[in-house]
């Protein structure tokens, strides 16, 4: 509204008139929308460069798009869109992060392409490896910090090599069933289910056997897990083996059961030397006082429990899974 | 492989019953099972001279003791289905 001068004449020119502008469509067309509001926490590392360059996307996409973008509606609309993905994503975040370990899980699947090849020749022809401890960075005060991830330490574990040989072990045995003329897509959540019943069933007889035997477990559950994953390449090896030798219905007649038993023999040899430094602590000098005095008895015990996951154990969960 | 759920919780529920009915004074102090509170050794051998037969009577106990009443619960709906829903 226009301020009525009293004071001075109107001049000349008439006052400048104030239009209404048709108002249907955009009045004044954005051409950069507004930067989204800084992040607050910096929890999603993954999240914000996509979502910082999503409204410069759109902003230098402007001319392209034509009428897409101008609509102040539809870039409303694009940016509640953007502020709900990134509350969805805070959200299911921190709901997440009290279950599942991410930051954990993350240190198992560093691997690289060397490791992983060397950790299958090692899986399979464990003898000829000399050093089996795994490597530890030096903390800042001289204590021992974390393990190195596997992509610098070929004794470390990871959960790439086992999680892949399961999702192959189960496609695999499906594909069995469908070349004898048994499949049906059920086939698929079975194996599933019965390869994960195997490795719980496994894990929990180590955690009864350790708890029996009070043999105080540093090392994460996670590593357990990825041990006894390691046998489904052994298993992979010999339902393989065993069906192209045989043609029929696998793992049966003499060269079946020859690399059965070799793989099998390999794994648990495996396992001992890896699980070793796990379950039998021996000589650690830190200077934590809590593991004082391990007697005789304990320790021979100690290591026929090693003995005894190693070989019967494992000889009896091979010999489920590849019965197909 | 036909592997069925239904038939592991059976089993287990069977399983957890049956540790749960032993008498506690009529047969496990019989066999030297009972959970006789051992003497007050302090010191740092308490850890290590728990032997492998005190813990399984310390799990026992302990699965007793914090299993009886959801048991109950559980069997009532077991039953409940097996005998309403076939």
């Amino acid at each position: 509204m226009q301020r009525t001068n009293y004071g001075h004449p109107a001049p000349a020119t008439s006052p400048p008139l104030h239009h209404p502008v048709p108002q249907h469509v955009s009045t004044v067309p954005q051409l950069r929308s507004p930067p989204p509001p800084a992040p607050q926490h910096q929890t999603s590392g993954y999240g914000n460069p996509y979502q910082q360059q999503g409204p410069q996307g759109g902003g230098s996409a402007f001319g392209a798009y034509g009428g897409f973008m101008a609509d102040p509606t539809a870039q409303m609309g694009f940016q509640v869109g953007q502020t709900a993905l990134k509350h969805g994503t805070e959200y299911v975040e921190q709901n997440f992060n009290r279950y599942v370990n991410f930051s954990a899980l993350k240190h198992y699947f560093n691997v690289s392409n060397s490791y992983v090849v060397n950790k299958l020749f090692l899986v399979l022809f464990p003898w000829r490896h000399k050093p089996w401890s795994r490597k530890q960075t030096i903390g800042p005060s001289g204590q021992e910090g974390w393990f190195l991830p596997p992509r610098d330490d070929l004794n470390s574990p990871d959960m790439y090599i086992p999680l892949m040989a399961l999702v192959t072990y189960i496609l695999l045995s499906t594909m069995m069933a469908g070349l004898q003329g048994a499949f049906n897509p059920e086939l698929l959540g079975y194996t599933a289910t019965y390869a994960f019943f195997v490795v719980g069933i496994e894990i929990l007889l180590l955690k009864f056997g350790c708890y029996l035997l009070s043999i105080s477990n540093d090392s994460q559950l996670l590593d357990l897990v990825a041990y006894s994953g390691y046998k489904f390449v052994g298993v992979i090896a010999t339902i393989l083996v065993s069906e192209i030798s045989n043609g029929g219905k696998g793992t049966g007649g003499w060269i079946g059961w020859t690399i059965f038993s070799y793989t099998f023999l390999a794994n648990a040899l495996f396992l001992l030397r890896s699980l070793k430094y796990v379950l039998l602590p021996e000589n650690s000098n830190d200077e934590r006082g809590t593991m004082q005095t391990v007697a005789r008895s304990q320790k021979s015990r100690r290591t026929q429990f090693l003995f005894l996951y190693s070989y019967p154990l494992q000889l009896l969960f091979m010999w489920i899974l590849t019965r197909i | 492989m036909f592997f069925a759920f239904g038939n592991l919780i059976y089993i287990s529920v069977l399983l957890v019953n049956a540790i749960a009915i032993l008498s506690e004074d009529r047969f496990l102090a019989r066999v030297g099972w009972s959970n006789t509170v051992s003497e007050p050794a302090f010191g740092a051998g308490s850890a290590g001279d728990a032997s492998i037969k005190n813990k399984l009577i310390n799990l026992t106990t302990s699965v007793r003791t914090l299993m009886r009443i959801p048991l109950i619960v559980i069997n009532s709906i077991l039953i409940v289905y097996e005998v309403i829903l076939g």
